[in-house]
C-alpha cells in the first residue's frame, strides 16, 4: 500500500495531520472560551439567585423582626391590662402571615405578684388560631433566656416545638422593660414565632437546574432546611463534614458560618453529583444561605457543544480523508499507468498503452509527453531499422563492388612465367571501404611492357568506377601504340567530358622495352616513383610536369624517359603508402620510405613490396588505414635472355 | 578541421586548419558551395594551418575552382606547405589552381 500509493499516502497524512492540528486547536481553545463564558455566567447567576434569595428570606425575617421590636417599645410606653395584652398578640399573629405564634412572656412575679409566670401565645395549627399560656418553666428556654441575657433583641436556634403543634420553628425574642421609679427594668420577652416548614416552602420554589438546591444553616451551623429532610435539625454542617472526611466542607461551613459570602466547588449531598456551591450569609438572623449548582447539568449545553462540534470534525475529517484519497488516487492512478507502460516501453515493448488522462493537468500533459515519446520512439526504430538495412544493403553492395574491383586487377605473379627478363610484383592493400587505387600491367606487344599505378580522388563507389573507366581508357589507348605522354592527352580528354562529380586521376604510366630496359613515362601528378640501382643508389624519377587526369581539359601531357640496368628496380606506390598515419597522426613519409627502400636494395620484387607494406603497417599500427595502400615494383633482368631465347 | 572565413573588399579569404581528408572534406565542399552560391567571386583559400590534404581533399578544391569559374570568378589558393605543397605540386593542380606564398599576395592579386 505505501509503496504503491505512496503519493497518496503522504498527501493524506501531511493533510490530516495539519487539519488534526488546526481542529484541535480550535476546538480546545473553543471549549476553554466557552466554558470560561458558561461559567462566568454561572457565576454572575449564582450570585443574584442567592443575593435575590437572602433578599427574600431577610426582607420577610426582617418583617417578623419588627412586630416584636413594636410591640416592646409599647409595653415599655404604655399601660396595658391582661386583656389588653392577650388582644394585641392575637392581633399579631392574624395579622401577619409569617408569624407562626407570637407570645409575651413576663419575668417571675412581674405582671402580677400573685403569679410567679405570665406568657400568654397565640399560634396557628391548621389555618385556625389556638392560645395557650406557656407553662411556668419557660424561664430556661433559650428563646427566653438569650435575649434576657443579651439585653437585646436574638433569634434562637431552630428547635423543634412540642407544645405549639409540633413543628420546627425559631424565634426572634425582644427584651422589654418598664419605667419603675425612673429606673428601666427588664420586664419580660415579645417572641414571634416563624415556621422553618414556610423557609423550606421558599428556597423549595428555587428552580435550580435539575438537581441544584439550596439549603440554610444556622448560626452554629445546623441545617435549618434542607432537601434531605434527615440533616434538618439532627446535623450540622461540620457533623456532615466530619462524617464525610471532607475538609472542604468544613472550611465552606466555617465561611459559611462566619458570615462569609463565597464561591466554591463541592459535592452535593443529595445527589453525590460535582457542583458549585454558593454561599451568603442572612444578615438580620446570622443564618447561611447556600446554593448548588450542579456542575454538569450547568455545562449539558457546552457538552452537547462539544459533542457536535466533534462530530462535525470527525465528519469532516473522514470526508476529508475520503476527498484527499480520491484526489491522490486520481492523480497516482494515471502515474502508475505511466510508470508501468514507461516499464515496457523500457523492455521494448513499443505497443504498450499509455493510459488516458482526461482532467487536463500535468499528468495528462506528461502522459502526452509519453505517447509523443513512445510514436518518435516507434518511428526512430522503424526509421533506424529501415536505414539498417538500407546500409547493410550498401555495405553488401559495396563489398561486391570491391570484390569486382579486385577481381579486375591482376593479382597473379608472377603474371608471365614464361617471360625472364624481368620481374613484377604488385600488392593493394585497400582500406575498410572501396579505394580509388589502381595499378595495371600488359603487354602492348611482344616487348613492350605497359604498367600504370594511379589514385583517383576520393573513395568509394564513385572512385572505383573512376579507376574502371580510367583503367578501361588506357587500354584502349595504349593499344593504339601512343607515346605514353599522347595516351595520357588523350585518356585526360575523354575523362574530362562530362566529368561534373570533378574527379580526376593521378597516374604514372610508363612502357618498359623488355629488351633494353628503356622505360618511356609520362606522369599525370602521380607520387614520383622511385629507381632503385643494383649498384645501391636510390633516385626519384624524374618529373614531366603533369597534372592529374580529368582536372581540366586541353592538359598536355609530356614523355620522358629512363633507363634501367639488369638487375635496376622500378618502384611504384599510392600515396597511401606515404601518407600512412599512426596513432598520433604522423605520416609514414617519404623519409621513411627512402631510408626503407635502401635497406632492401638486393631483394627481389616480392621481397621489396612485403618489406615495405610491413614498415609500414608496423608504423600505422592500431591507426585506422584511411587510404588504399598501393605498390608496383619491376625489377629488370635484362634483355640477353629475350634475345637468346629468341 | 576548422574553417574560419573572412570577407575584405569582395574577397573572400577561407583559412582551412588541421586535416582535409575524405572524412572532412565534404564539410568544406559544403561551405565552398553555399559561398560561391552567395555570389562571392574571388575566393582565397588560405593554408597556412593545413597540415595534410588528401586526394578527396584536392577533388574539393578543383571542384571549387571550377564552380566558380564557371561564375566568372577565381579561387585562389595561399600559403602552401610542407606535405600539402608537395601534394600539390606532385599532382599538378599548383599549375592549374593560381598560388601564392602569402594570403596578402593572393588579396593583392584578387583586388
Amino acid at each position: 500500500m505505501i509503496g504503491k500509493s505512496g503519493i497518496a499516502l503522504r498527501i493524506s497524512l501531511l493533510v490530516l495531520s495539519s487539519i488534526t492540528v488546526i481542529f484541535s486547536s480550535v476546538f480546545i481553545y473553543n471549549y476553554l472560551f466557552s466554558r470560561q463564558i458558561i461559567q462566568t455566567n454561572i457565576e454572575r447567576n449564582a450570585e443574584s439567585l442567592t443575593q435575590a434569595t437572602v433578599n427574600k428570606i431577610d426582607g420577610v425575617l426582617s418583617a417578623v423582626e419588627r412586630v416584636p421590636i413594636n410591640l416592646a417599645v409599647f409595653l415599655e410606653e404604655f399601660s396595658y391590662s391582661g386583656g389588653e395584652l392577650i388582644g394585641l398578640i392575637k392581633a399579631v399573629v392574624e395579622n401577619n402571615p409569617e408569624i407562626y405564634g407570637a407570645a409575651i412572656a413576663f419575668e417571675p412575679y412581674a405582671y402580677s405578684p400573685n403569679a410567679k409566670d405570665f406568657a400568654p401565645y397565640f399560634f396557628k395549627q391548621d389555618g385556625k388560631l389556638q392560645f395557650t399560656y406557656i407553662p411556668y418553666d419557660y424561664f430556661g428556654w433559650d428563646w427566653y433566656q438569650i435575649a434576657r441575657e443579651l439585653k437585646k433583641p436574638v433569634w434562637t436556634e431552630p428547635y423543634f416545638d412540642e407544645g405549639a403543634g409540633g413543628i420546627i420553628m425559631a424565634t426572634f425574642s425582644v427584651p422589654f422593660y418598664k419605667r419603675i421609679e425612673g429606673e428601666r427594668v427588664l420586664t419580660g420577652v415579645v417572641t414571634a414565632d416563624i415556621s422553618l416548614s414556610w423557609l423550606q416552602k421558599i428556597l423549595s420554589s428555587l428552580k435550580i437546574s435539575e438537581t441544584g438546591y439550596a439549603f440554610l444553616i444556622s448560626k452554629n451551623g445546623t441545617f435549618i432546611t434542607h432537601p434531605d429532610p434527615d440533616l434538618v435539625m439532627n446535623e450540622t454542617i461540620f457533623s456532615v463534614a466530619e462524617a464525610r472526611s471532607d475538609a472542604q466542607l468544613r472550611e465552606i461551613g466555617r465561611r459559611m458560618v462566619q458570615g462569609d459570602t463565597g464561591y466554591a466547588p463541592f459535592t452535593s449531598l443529595v445527589t453525590g453529583k460535582r457542583c458549585w456551591l454558593k454561599y451568603s450569609p442572612l444578615p438580620a438572623s446570622g443564618w447561611s444561605l447556600a446554593v448548588l449548582f450542579p456542575q454538569d447539568e450547568l455545562m449539558t449545553d457546552i457538552a452537547r457543544l462539544n459533542r457536535t462540534v466533534i462530530s462535525i470534525g470527525l465528519a469532516g475529517f473522514f470526508f476529508l480523508l475520503l476527498v484527499i484519497v480520491w484526489i491522490a488516487r486520481s492523480i497516482t492512478r494515471p502515474l502508475r499507468g505511466l510508470s508501468k507502460a514507461a516499464g515496457q516501453i523500457a523492455r521494448g515493448d513499443l505497443d504498450a498503452e499509455i493510459p488516458d488522462v482526461r482532467n487536463r493537468d500535468e499528468v495528462a500533459n506528461l502522459a502526452e509527453s509519453f505517447r509523443f515519446m513512445k510514436t518518435s520512439l516507434k518511428k526512430y526504430i522503424a526509421d533506424l531499422r529501415e536505414t539498417t538495412a538500407a546500409k547493410e544493403r550498401i555495405e553488401s553492395e559495396l563489398k561486391i563492388a570491391h570484390d569486382i574491383q579486385m577481381s579486375i586487377i591482376p593479382k597473379t605473379f608472377p603474371p608471365f612465367p614464361d617471360r625472364d627478363e624481368f620481374d613484377l610484383y604488385a600488392t593493394i592493400e585497400p582500406a575498410r571501404e572501396v579505394g580509388g587505387d589502381l595499378y595495371d600491367f600488359f603487354f602492348l606487344d611482344d616487348t613492350h611492357l605497359c604498367f600504370l599505378i594511379g589514385d583517383v580522388s576520393g573513395k568509394g563507389v564513385p572512385a572505383s568506377l573512376f579507376m574502371a573507366i580510367t583503367r578501361t581508357l588506357i587500354k584502349a589507348k595504349a593499344a593504339q601504340g601512343l607515346e605514353p605522354g599522347t595516351l595520357l592527352t588523350r585518356v585526360n580528354e575523354d575523362l574530362c567530358i562530362d566529368n561534373d562529380a570533378v574527379m580526376f586521376v593521378t597516374l604514372f604510366l610508363g612502357i618498359l622495352d623488355v629488351r633494353t630496359g628503356e622505360i618511356r613515362y609520362s606522369n599525370a601528378g602521380h607520387n614520383p616513383p622511385f629507381i632503385m640501382r643494383k649498384a645501391g643508389a636510390l633516385e626519384k624519377i624524374q618529373g614531366t610536369g603533369g597534372t592529374a587526369l580529368g582536372t581540366m581539359e586541353g592538359l598536355v601531357f609530356k614523355s620522358r624517359s629512363v633507363v634501367l640496368s639488369p638487375g635496376d628496380v622500378i618502384f611504384l606506390y599510392t600515396d597511401g603508402v606515404t601518407e600512412a598515419f599512426d596513432a598520433g597522426g604522423a605520416l609514414f613519409s617519404d623519409q621513411r620510405l627512402i631510408k626503407d627502400l635502401s635497406t632492401v636494395t638486393n631483394g627481389s620484387v616480392k621481397d621489396i613490396t612485403e618489406s615495405i607494406m610491413a614498415s609500414v603497417k608496423a608504423f600505422a599500427k592500431d591507426a585506422a588505414q584511411s587510404d588504399d595502400i598501393t605498390m608496383l615494383v619491376i625489377q629488370f633482368r635484362g634483355g640477353a635472355s629475350y634475345t637468346t631465347a629468341r | 578541421m576548422e574553417i574560419q572565413k573572412k570577407k575584405e573588399d569582395n574577397i573572400m579569404v577561407i583559412a582551412v586548419s588541421g586535416r582535409l581528408d575524405a572524412v572532412t572534406s565534404p564539410e568544406l565542399e559544403k561551405e565552398l558551395l553555399s559561398i560561391i552560391a552567395e555570389g562571392n567571386k574571388s575566393l582565397v583559400l588560405d593554408f597556412a594551418k593545413l597540415d595534410y590534404i588528401s586526394s578527396a581533399g584536392l577533388r574539393v578544391v578543383l571542384a571549387g575552382a571550377k564552380k566558380i569559374k564557371q561564375q566568372q570568378g577565381i579561387l585562389r589558393l595561399a600559403c602552401l606547405k610542407g606535405v600539402v605543397k608537395e601534394v600539390f605540386e606532385v599532382s599538378g593542380f599548383d599549375s592549374i589552381i593560381p598560388c601564392f606564398d602569402t594570403a596578402d599576395s593572393a588579396f593583392k592579386a584578387g583586388s
